[in-house]
């Protein structure tokens, strides 16, 4: 069983992808009155401005908004059965779906007839209904609610479909290679083409099918219908596939414009076909519209949740409201939107007008009634797992688990990195490396060049993104501005511009933080004063890095990144740097630094970690690595064995290198001196002090 | 004013901008402080983008056609519209494409986005120079078209042609982003080039085409904004296509720059 650690962050952009499905289906219902094709009596009242544009839009929004919420549906349908179990799932699910089904219905119906009447009434003016059509077998008014519905029978299928394939497939092997596919066909990005092809050829089949109604609505049989159990059960497995899949939400991530942009023009194609002919002929344009718009579908849903992922991934209670809200405002809208369309049918105003009014007069009742109807009690409870406390706007909208502020707790990591794996094409950067810093410390890590520490480094800036692992700053994602405010930088090969000078510099970067230090503390700090009114382009290697320090230091950082900071400087500048960091350590600063320089990392460092080939190979304080400076290395030719030496007091290691002992001691003088009690013939005795250098060359080696 | 005067006023103005509306918006304003300083510190850069359309609009406008557009007015303004399009989305072009492939190169645009800089502000500041330049750019065509009579239009004419002229440069400004997105900091310049100057002269703007050439002008963005501005002057002698035409497709090719650009900076950064 996979348990991918999909972060919180990922949860709020996809809650948000589900919240904005359901208020565009509030949208799309409001604009249903000025379709100017539609036969009366399917919706509520015809109006008497009718809009080509909204017919345009609704099918637009039409044709992906159903099949997103299902594929959403899906991925949070895996998420609840692994953190509930079977049982907990059905639990959950009964009530949430369900009971509002079965209540909604109830109210529902007598609501939707009685509106449709008046809206009857309002257009015959008077005249005598025409009589009834008569409904076809096993006509049932499921309303709008006919999702709730689908989606247990969605749910039912796949509890059957999941112990089957738990039971057939019980090394995992046929769900990694689905997986692998899954996250390829993301990729590549040919997703888009392959998982609509099922409805595409359910589309083909049907023998009269309105291009403007998309999948054809299921909603008057308790009968599934094949294109919607094909569609959007496509959809919810997909979804259902992504939670499974490790690297799938960042493939969907990465990959947001492309497939929004296939979506823009598979969608304009297909809008310029249903306006050459609405109703589907057989043939080769049929079979194109049922392919292309499966194209349309899958590059809504993956380019939505892609940008939703890039773009809306970190906590915000505003849309953590609307997403809330939404369940409730899908389930009750129809009603107030039918019955506004009824009320201004007539009006002599264009659609430009009522359309706005049906918009905001029925969210305007619809977020009134969730704010003080549903949030506060049992069906806010009911419908979204929570109940929050009647306390007025401000106390609604605090965020269920309080989002980590910037600036930790002591005992906390300042930074971290955990279990992070990165690749970069096919060479493996870091390889599932575990490092923390924390308040106040230095850690210095080192390690030969193309080892991982810039890699390491970038993660925590929010440069580049971890295929596996979590990265953490001052508690949460480094994607985060508000976070990122906290940090500074040091960076290597990079230039300032060259015509500014170095006050300016240190202003500009300044303007990025909340509370900086004045340009003047920062350049004394970096001990430039002197060079505060020199361009930039005009100094010399040293005090350009001397420069950057400033700009680094000048936003008052909880943690500074300094990425091989003393190169080109010479002693003296070095020194003055060291200096600096030191205070800027005692005030409560963490300093994370990369460096050559041994020395430099003995001189300042809390902490050393040596990473090689994109592991951490050694760790700890710098008496550790003392510990292993204090070793030295003895070599002889002698007749004793190594494994007898070996067990010595004194020796942590002996091998036998070609004709000669080769002896690693903690205490080289008493190793020596059994060494000539033991063996008096023993020669070309050499002892040799292992410098940090050397320790570190040695474990390096070892690594590699 | 003396020139310290100025600065103290302009510092003072940006400083109270700043402490007005928060920190994201005092980054907003600094950064573009700073664009434009480097603008002026380095004219290098900003005087070819300045001087060359001025000089090819008196060549072929005063000198060349000078008696075709005492006979015909209208063209008077065709080729005044030409040569000032090129004025303001040369700044874009090359001030915007170019210094943004150099601070590329930099690895400015890395550190940056490490820095806790919003996002926008180095965009929003290379706009807004790139505006100011445009401005600056075509100023003295203006003036030498006024001064010398070639330019037949009212005052709400001009004003009119003169804001068209300003919304010409969105597509270019796009077309510059995504050339120093795409180019490293020496090939900038070249490529920048390629694709701009053949547009300058294949879309008809600077001399009428041969028949045989009409189907590809309309390829070249250029030609749109002409279009464009000629609508807002409402002449009607020199319109080729409708005015939905010409706005539809700048907004594409600005979708299409734009979108490239942000593909590429999420791809390399």
């Amino acid at each position: 069983m996979t348990t991918n650690g999909i972060q919180d962050q990922r949860l709020h952009a996809l809650d948000a992808v589900r919240g904005f499905a359901l208020l565009l289906g509030v949208a799309f219902h409001a604009a249903m009155s000025f379709l100017p094709f539609l036969p009366p009596g399917i919706w509520s009242i015809v109006d008497n401005s009718p809009s080509a544009f909204l017919g345009d839009a609704g099918f637009v929004a039409h044709c992906f908004r159903m099949s997103l919420f299902f594929f959403i549906a899906g991925f949070f349908a895996r998420l609840l059965y692994h953190k509930c179990g079977a049982r907990g799932f059905w639990t959950n699910r009964a009530l949430r779906i369900l009971v509002p089904l079965v209540v909604g219905w109830v109210i529902m119906v007598p609501l939707v007839f009685a509106i449709w009447g008046m809206g009857m009434e309002k257009m015959l003016n008077g005249a005598p209904p025409p009589p009834m059509p008569e409904m076809p077998k096993g006509w049932f008014p499921l309303t709008h609610l006919w999702f709730l519905y689908q989606l247990l029978l969605l749910y039912a299928a796949f509890t059957v479909i999941r112990a089957l394939f738990v039971r057939i497939d019980r090394a995992q092997k046929l769900r990694n290679l689905v997986d692998a596919a899954l996250t390829a066909a993301l990729r590549l990005p040919i997703g888009v083409f392959l998982f609509g092809l099922p409805l595409a050829a359910a589309l083909m089949a049907l023998p009269f099918w309105f291009y403007w109604t998309g999948i054809p609505t299921p909603d008057s049989s308790l009968i599934p219908l094949v294109p919607a159990t094909v569609g959007y059960g496509t959809a919810f497995v997909i979804g259902w596939l992504v939670h499974r899949s490790k690297g799938a939400l960042a493939a969907i991530e990465s990959r947001w414009f492309v497939h929004l942009a296939l979506a823009v023009i598979a969608t304009g194609w297909l809008l310029h076909t249903t306006h050459v002919s609405p109703l589907a002929q057989p043939g080769l344009t049929k079979t194109l519209f049922a392919c292309i718009f499966g194209v349309a579908v899958w590059g809504w849903i993956f380019g939505l949740t892609g940008a939703a992922l890039r773009f809306l991934s970190n906590y915000s209670p505003v849309r953590r409201y609307i997403a809330d809200a939404s369940y409730w405002i899908y389930l009750a809208h129809l009603p107030v939107v039918a019955a506004l369309a009824v009320w201004v049918g007539h009006w002599p105003l264009h659609w430009g007008l009522k359309y706005p009014f049906i918009l905001v007069v029925s969210f305007a009742v619809l977020f009134l009634s969730y704010h003080f109807l549903v949030r506060p009690t049992f069906i806010g409870k009911l419908l979204n797992g929570r109940k929050y406390p009647r306390k007025g706007a401000a106390a609604a909208v605090t965020p269920p688990a309080p989002p980590v502020a910037p600036g930790p707790q002591d005992d906390q990591p300042v930074a971290e990195l955990r279990g992070i794996v990165k690749k970069y094409g096919t060479t493996t950067a870091l390889a599932g490396i575990d490092v923390q810093v924390r308040r106040g410390e230095l850690l210095a890590v080192l390690g030969p060049n193309g080892a991982g520490k810039s890699t390491a480094i970038s993660l925590w800036l929010g440069l580049i993104e971890a295929d596996e692992g979590e990265v953490r700053l001052l508690g949460g994602s480094p994607q985060d501005l508000a976070r990122r405010r906290g940090l500074g930088v040091m960076m290597q090969d990079v230039d300032l511009p060259k015509e500014l000078k170095v006050r300016e510099l240190v202003r500009l970067a300044a303007s990025y933080y909340d509370q900086p230090m004045s340009v003047d503390e920062a350049l004394q700090r970096a001990g430039i004063e002197k060079l505060a009114d020199r361009a930039y382009g005009k100094l010399s290697g040293g005090q350009k890095r001397q420069a950057q320090f400033a700009v680094a230091i000048c936003g008052r950082p909880q943690v500074l990144f300094l990425d091989e900071p003393t190169v080109g400087l010479d002693i003296q500048a070095r020194e003055a740097l060291w200096a600096s960091v030191r205070r800027l350590l005692a005030d409560g600063c963490s300093v994370v630094l990369t460096t050559h320089y041994l020395e430099e990392a003995e001189a300042l460092a809390s902490r050393i970690t040596v990473v090689t080939r994109g592991r951490v190979i050694a760790s700890g304080t710098v008496d550790d690595m003392r510990a292993l400076v204090a070793r030295r290395q003895i070599t002889c030719e002698t007749r004793l064995a190594a494994e007898d030496v070996r067990g010595w007091p004194g020796v942590v290691d002996a091998q036998r290198v070609q004709d000669r002992l080769q002896i690693t001691a903690t205490d080289a003088e008493g190793v020596v001196r059994r060494l000539l009690s033991a063996d008096e013939k023993l020669g070309r005795l050499e002892v040799r002090q292992a410098g940090l250098n050397e320790a570190f060359n040695e474990l390096t080696k070892e690594a590699a | 004013m003396n020139a310290l005067a100025v600065r103290t006023t302009i510092h003072s103005t940006f400083d109270t901008l700043a402490s007005l509306r928060g920190r994201e918006f005092g980054a907003y304003l600094t950064e573009t402080q700073y664009e434009l300083t480097r603008m002026v510190r380095n004219p290098g850069v900003a005087i070819p983008v300045l001087l060359l359309p001025c000089a090819l609009y008196a060549l072929f406008a005063l000198l060349i056609a000078g008696e075709a557009i005492n006979k015909d007015p209208n063209l008077g303004v065709f080729l005044f519209a030409a040569f000032s399009i090129m004025s303001v989305t040369m700044p874009a072009m090359f001030g915007i494409g170019v210094s943004l492939a150099l601070e590329r190169d930099m690895g400015l645009l890395r550190l940056k986005r490490a820095q806790p800089a919003p996002p926008a502000a180095w965009v929003v500041a290379k706009i807004v120079a790139g505006l100011v330049l445009a401005v600056l750019a075509y100023a003295p065509i203006l003036t030498l078209a006024v001064a010398t009579g070639k330019l037949a239009l009212a005052p709400g004419q001009v004003f009119a042609l003169s804001g068209a002229l300003m919304v010409g440069t969105i597509p270019f400004t796009a077309m510059g982003l995504m050339i120093g997105a795409l180019c490293s900091g020496s090939a900038a310049p070249g490529f920048a080039n390629l694709i701009y100057l053949p547009g300058c002269y294949l879309s008809g703007m600077f001399f009428p085409l041969p028949k045989s050439m009409y189907w590809q002008a309309p390829i070249w963005p250029q030609f749109h904004v002409e279009q464009f501005a000629m609508h807002m002057t409402g002449i009607t002698k020199m319109q080729f296509e409708p005015l939905s035409m010409a706005i539809a497709t700048m907004l594409g090719y600005t979708v299409l720059f734009a979108g490239v650009t942000i593909w590429r900076l999420s791809q390399k950064g």
